[in-house]
């Protein structure tokens, strides 16, 4: 989970490493994700989503289908 | 018909190997971590809650196992108590006095939204290694020409976590 400049910048890293180019997430999605997963982390009664918590919580910013499936077996 | 066990006690009365022993811990281990931005070891968290290290340890091992925190091979090295890095990243943030390491981009935008504090962070361009700052308020961060790709599917975050 890194950090590019552009979405060209994130084409030439995955073809260099040859790997697929997979998800990219504006900063405004990455800042919505970071507060519904970290919002509540420092009080003594957080504790990590469950899978459909997961799903809830991706598909709430827009991050459906297998590759955000938590128990997805579809990449192997 | 057998009476249930009592629950079992440590010398400091708090109790261990239950839930309660361990969310004690989990939040020492945290408290630290926000005091001093970096991951306490087994035996400042026993002395903080004066409590045998080896019973400290086991706590550390069933938060591992619990996925709360990622640690070492060593079995009690914190390397991640998410979001917080235990170890140096390229991606910092500084909030107030204090920086922080996170383990990745999602983390690094983790740690002013676990604070509720505004935060500014330091990271890099993985293409061009171009220094990327972002100031992040309470709202949400400044705009950018900055994306966030994230490579490996949920389903194999936790396999290789400091890949991911």
């Amino acid at each position: 989970m890194l950090f590019f400049r552009s979405e060209e910048s994130v084409g030439a890293w995955c073809r260099e490493r040859g790997i697929p180019r997979r998800p990219i997430l504006s900063l405004d999605q990455l800042w919505r994700l970071a507060v519904a997963w970290y919002d509540t982390r420092l009080t003594p009664g957080a504790r990590r989503p469950q899978p459909d918590e997961i799903r809830r919580i991706f598909a709430g910013i827009g991050l459906q289908g297998p590759f955000w499936d938590p128990e997805s077996d579809e990449f192997g | 018909m057998r009476s249930p066990a009592p629950p079992r006690r440590s010398r400091s009365g708090i109790g261990s190997g239950g839930v309660e022993f361990d969310t004690r811990v989990k939040t020492a281990i945290y408290r630290r971590v926000v005091e001093t931005a970096r991951a306490p070891g087994v035996a400042e968290i026993a002395a903080a809650l004066a409590a045998p290290p080896e019973e400290i340890r086991g706590a550390y091992r069933r938060l591992f196992a619990r996925r709360v925190l990622f640690l070492e091979g060593d079995g009690e090295t914190i390397r991640m108590a998410p979001p917080f890095s235990g170890v140096p990243t390229q991606h910092r943030v500084r909030v107030g006095d204090r920086t922080y390491f996170a383990n990745c981009s999602w983390d690094s935008f983790g740690i002013p939204a676990a604070l509720h504090a505004e935060g500014e962070v330091h990271s890099r361009c993985e293409q061009t290694l171009e220094p990327i700052r972002l100031r992040v308020g309470r709202e949400g961060p400044e705009a950018g020409p900055v994306v966030a790709h994230f490579a490996v599917p949920a389903a194999k975050w936790w396999a290789d976590l400091v890949y991911t």
